[in-house]
């Protein structure tokens, strides 16, 4: 059995690529690999305004050489790389590349090809165009373009082909790393923890979720048919690198979902659960050692900046100059430097890597860091844990902490830069200016849509250049304020990973499959999200709106839709929000307690509502009523789907819900105080005991629980209750002696 | 029908098999990344850039002896920069520009002279004449264990036979390369005597087959100490073949970890070491670790023997990266999925020990067990004073 060789039997392999697609048991030879080298995010902004995520320089080797030497390593001899944003830039950079152009005689690809899609809008639109171009021949590697790893994959695409041959259903590897269970700032980084239900036996992956620390609810809905699985494990110690080896009927299961856009939270999650339907099988291989990480945010890109430096990502390292025209070496001080670096005596560089042509004058230090080439950096300049890059010039006296300085930027003398700063391609700072920590300076010459941004004097100084960058806001709904940094990718887009200053919890998901709610819920997220005293002792904040977005913006526009239906004047049918809510429900496989809540705010906020002078200003008890009776079949609807069920534990959390969902209302509408808050809430208690949603029981359990008290807010709302519980109890003593008084409108 | 025979990763053997059909450029970037790649590394070192320079030599335009040698020089030197890491690779080109330069020599017409007797005795008359700018001096003896092909009565004149005559003399070095192994096994049974107690630290391929050889002659016994510390619970997968292969021909093995290094030395009679490379000096490059055992073995006053080819016998001193150590992946020793440590602490892996020449007793080639003093004369023999300092030439 002859094998085909390896680079020489390139050209020859080439003649012979037409091997029918999907022919499952025909041997590929050839290699082929598909990088996505845009993500379509917004993470890296106000870099990515100028260059591609994949061309920035980690450790001063831009990211997608990582990347394309990873697929050479492996002996990949097809590479297709899909652009999008900057895709000029891709090109020429790779045109230009003396290793890796397609005409050098010296790459160490058959080809490598550029797709450009117009109009792609995600990384689905990618794929399903490759699934219509009919390139590929038989398996390839899918990775994307901002990947560091030097794994090999020789075993894990033996173990794909091996599966594949046993049934063409087996569709998809994907390649995992973990990192255990312990805190690590691999996994700390990744802001959004990708959850992987796999076959302890065959490494069948069953079901895939995304959870994040901004949820409130902390728990995962399994299929209940994994139950009859048979033995799996839930991770969470993974960090997804985003190879996965595929065959081409993965890119025919893209087509056929047209509305897939992302890998994982999409396709991955889709296809997982309508397996069905479908019947494809997708395998994860868990990989113990080896390095594979994805530089998809700042932090990310710290971690692994750092992990290059020390050598965990070997052979991709400084020394190894893969990069054309490197020099480095290492030196005393666990440093890396280039030809031609000037070091002024008195200076000292520790565990850093430091570019050509850089000049480092007397009394500066500079640790865990990395300077580009051809930077000027002053005397007495402190440089810690910050990546400058290309041409950068430093002032005398500056002190730069976990920064990220592009190229071509000055900064004055005598300046301070504070944690988790960016600044950006040639903006100037003057001398003498003190960057205020918070908020976490992002500066930029450029603003979104390429226009320019307007200098900003009291920022940079008065000679300097540049202007803050707000990162775009994410949320449609403008009501809405606090959905936009509610999202997880604010996690995702500084520098640091600042939980500190969003209080979160650190609890792991294994905990909660113990209980069901352990999240208080904290109000006051505008102030807390900008607290950075270390005073805040408040364990976590979570907030309504942060399901929204874990689960596909199922929250929000639920309680839009219900909030609508309830406020239409014109009609007294409920009936339609219920189907359109339903439908959501099922749409984004929302959980019970997603679902009680969605429907506790939307409820709360009509009576909220018609509290205010604005909607007629009616009282409490009014307010309660009509929002809850105005339309016909809402109660049914809160008994059905609101509450569950007639047992007392849905009951009372239906109760906490709605006594959580009121609190929050008090973001929406400032003049609902606490006290009418608490009133407003005994009276739509009341409401639905007699309307005969909730039962005395539900009620008092309601009242015994201890999460109804956890704050001095819920506690107070709560206690404005007791004249109801009290009664209720009352009314329990004397089992239905007496009529209640209050009931107005029982039918 | 294996398919999961069919691996794509790069190697040594496909680079080889794929040389024919693939530009020299090609070839020299491909084994350019290999090495920076560690996808080639310590013994295939040298066999690589032994068929590299043959296809230099096969495929390149060059008109003269001249244009010949710079261009192995510039190749050379690419290669050698590559992989800093693994001095081999010099020490090949050496040879290589080394045996060019004989056959510059043999070609130049040589006037019937009183010293018949080696065919070199003409030489530095000659050599002045044709290359003012070479050093006219003594190079030794230019006759060397296997590095210099004959030189025939009818001298060679056009680029194409010294092209024939250059690719003979690289073949013979590469079987030079792969012989070696087996003419320094060949010395095992006067090294070892029965009734010894050996350790063997971190046995190389070459320490193996030595160990193998010797015991089909002779009785003993072997420790084998420092295994690595983190093998993921197969702690002594990597020696099992071995140790199955010296258990069968009647040698005891017992396996050391390293702190017991020092409670059994007073037992051992004698230790023996793989080198990576043999610096002018007499100082080593080894694997990390063995070290230890050659300052143990010194204070106990026990001979230590360092195996080593001929062509991993550096003519230059040992750097000071050689004598910090060359770093490795700090995986070894800290997984990366411990993340507390991780965070916490630098880890620097040293893969390389540096062994001072003063610890080292006996250098056992493959041209026979020589001492430090010796290594001057194997030296002159093997490369020329021209070509010591070839890698910082050129760019």
């Amino acid at each position: 059995m002859s094998k085909q060789g390896g680079r020489g039997g390139a050209a020859a392999a080439k003649g012979k690529k037409s091997a029918k697609p999907g022919a499952g048991d025909k041997r590929e030879d050839v290699l082929q690999a598909v990088i996505l080298a845009d993500s379509f995010q917004d993470r890296f902004k106000p870099f990515t305004l100028e260059k591609p995520r994949c061309l920035l320089p980690l450790v001063n080797v831009p990211i997608i050489e990582y990347t394309l030497e990873f697929l050479a390593s492996n002996g990949v001899q097809e590479v297709f790389i899909y652009c999008g944003a900057h895709s000029e830039d891709v090109e020429n950079y790779i045109q230009a590349s003396p290793r890796w152009s397609p005409g050098s005689t010296i790459s160490p690809f058959a080809t490598l090809d550029f797709i450009r899609v117009s109009n792609a809008n995600s990384v689905g639109d990618f794929l399903r165009d490759l699934d219509k171009r009919g390139l590929i021949a038989g398996d390839f590697i899918l990775v994307h373009g901002d990947l560091v790893s030097n794994i090999q994959l020789d075993a894990v695409l033996a173990k794909h082909r091996a599966r594949r041959e046993q049934s063409s259903d087996n569709c998809m590897t994907m390649v995992l790393r973990s990192v255990g269970e312990q805190p690590h700032r691999a996994a700390k980084a990744r802001g959004i923890t990708p959850v992987f239900v796999v076959d302890s036996t065959t490494g069948r992956c069953l079901q895939y979720e995304e959870t994040h620390p901004l949820q409130s609810d902390h728990y995962l809905t399994l299929d209940p048919s994994l139950l009859s699985h048979g033995e799996f494990e839930i991770r969470s110690d993974l960090v997804d690198c985003g190879i996965d080896i595929c065959t081409p009927e993965v890119l025919a299961l893209w087509s056929e979902s047209f509305d897939y856009e992302l890998p994982r939270k999409n396709f991955l999650h889709g296809v997982l659960k309508d397996w069905e339907l479908n019947g494809k099988m997708i395998y994860a291989e868990i990989l113990d050692d080896g390095y594979a990480a994805r530089a998809s945010n700042l932090q990310m890109y710290d971690c692994i900046s750092r992990d290059v430096l020390e050598r965990w990502t070997l052979p991709f390292v400084p020394d190894s100059n893969l990069l054309h025209g490197q020099t480095y070496r290492r030196v005393k001080g666990g440093s890396y430097m280039e030809d031609h670096v000037s070091v002024e005596r008195g200076s000292k560089v520790a565990q850093s890597a430091v570019g050509k042509g850089t000049e480092i004058q007397a009394g500066s230090s500079i640790s865990r860091s990395v300077i580009g080439r051809r930077c000027k950096i002053g005397k007495n300049v402190r440089i810690e844990d910050s990546y400058i890059w290309d041409d950068a010039v430093i002032g005398d006296g500056t002190s730069v902490v976990h920064s990220v300085i592009a190229c071509s930027a000055v900064v004055g003398a005598g300046c301070r830069i504070p944690e988790g700063s960016l600044i950006s391609y040639n903006v100037q700072i003057d001398n003498h200016i003190q960057l205020p920590p918070r908020p976490i300076p992002r500066i930029s010459l450029l603003a979104d849509e390429g226009k320019t941004a307007k200098t900003d004097p009291s920022l940079v100084g008065p000679t300097g250049k540049g202007a803050s960058y707000q990162l775009p806001t994410f949320d449609e709904d403008s009501d809405d304020e606090e959905e936009g940094q509610r999202d997880p990718s604010i996690l995702q887009s500084s520098l640091i990973y600042s939980l500190e200053a969003l209080n979160l919890s650190t609890s792991s998901i294994s905990t909660l499959a113990s209980g069901a709610y352990d999240s208080e819920d904290n109000m006051s997220t505008a102030s807390s999200l900008h607290a950075g005293e270390a005073g805040q002792t408040r364990s976590r904040v979570s907030s309504f709106t942060s399901d929204a977005s874990s689960r596909g913006g199922f929250h929000n526009d639920a309680v839009h839709g219900l909030v609508d239906a309830l406020r239409a004047d014109d009609s007294e049918d409920f009936d339609s929000a219920k189907l359109e809510f339903m439908g959501l429900r099922l749409a984004n496989n929302a959980s019970d307690s997603a679902m009680r809540r969605a429907i506790t705010v939307a409820f709360c906020r009509r009576a909220a509502e018609l509290l205010d002078p604005q909607h007629g200003g009616l009282e409490p008890t009014k307010a309660a009523e009509k929002a809850l009776t105005a339309k016909r079949n809402a109660v049914r609807f809160i008994k059905e789907v609101g509450v569950g069920g007639d047992e007392v534990t849905q009951q009372a959390e239906f109760a906490l819900a709605l006594q959580r969902a009121l609190l929050g209302e008090r973001e929406h509408q400032q003049h609902l105080e606490l006290a009418r808050a608490g009133t407003l809430l005994a009276a739509m208690l009341q409401q639905l005991y007699s309307l005969d949603v909730l039962e005395e029981d539900g009620i008092l359990a309601w009242w015994g629980d201890k999460r109804a008290s956890e704050s001095e807010e819920m506690a107070k709302v709560k206690e404005k209750c007791r004249v109801l519980v009290e009664w209720l109890e009352n009314a329990d003593e004397e089992e239905d002696e007496e009529d209640e008084d209050e009931d107005e409108d029982s039918d | 029908m294996a398919p999961s025979q069919a691996t794509h990763t790069p190697s040594l053997e496909k680079l080889v098999k794929s040389l024919k059909g693939q530009s020299l450029e090609a070839s020299i970037e491909a084994l350019i990344f290999l090495l920076k790649r560690r996808q080639v590394k310590g013994d295939e070192c040298a066999q690589a850039t032994a068929h590299i320079l043959r296809q230099v030599v096969a495929k390149a335009r060059w008109q003269d002896v001249d244009q010949l040698l710079s261009q192995i020089q510039s190749a050379g030197s690419r290669l050698a920069r590559a992989a800093p890491h693994e001095p081999v690779i010099g020490n090949i080109v050496r040879r290589v520009l080394g045996l060019i330069r004989d056959e510059r020599q043999a070609t130049i017409p040589i006037r019937p002279s009183p010293a018949v007797l080696t065919s070199t005795a003409g030489l530095q008359v000659s050599k002045s004449m044709f290359n003012l700018l070479s050093v006219a001096e003594p190079d030794g003896s230019p006759m060397t264990g296997g590095s210099t092909p004959l030189s025939q009565a009818t001298q060679p004149t056009s680029v194409h036979t010294l092209r024939s005559e250059v690719m003979d003399g690289i073949e013979e070095i590469m079987d030079e390369i792969g012989q070696a192994d087996d003419q320094i096994a060949s010395f095992a049974d006067i090294q070892i005597h029965p009734g010894d107690f050996v350790l063997a630290y971190q046995p190389s391929k070459t320490v193996e087959r030595f160990l193998i050889k010797a015991a089909s002659r002779r009785r003993f016994t072997l420790f084998i100490a420092g295994l690595e510390p983190f093998t993921n619970g197969t702690s002594d997968a990597p020696y099992a073949t071995l140790r199955k292969k010296l258990s069968a021909a009647g040698v005891n093995t017992i396996s050391l970890s390293s702190n017991g290094l020092m409670a059994y030395i007073p037992r051992v009679n004698k230790v023996i070491l793989g080198a990576k490379a043999v610096y002018q000096n007499g100082g080593l490059l080894v694997d990390s670790g063995c070290c230890i055992a050659a300052q143990v073995a010194h204070e106990y006053l026990k001979p230590v023997i360092a195996l080593s080819p001929v062509y991993k016998f550096c003519p230059e001193d040992p750097s000071y990266d050689v004598s910090r150590g060359w770093l490795g992946n700090p995986s070894t020793y800290v997984s990366y999925g411990n993340g507390p440590e991780v965070d916490a602490i630098v880890v620097e892996n040293t893969v390389t020990d540096y062994i001072p020449p003063e610890l080292v007793d006996v250098y056992l080639t493959n041209l026979g067990p020589q001492t430090r003093h010796h290594i001057a004369s194997i030296l002159a023999d093997h490369y020329k004073t021209e070509d010591l300092a070839f890698s910082m030439q050129l760019d």
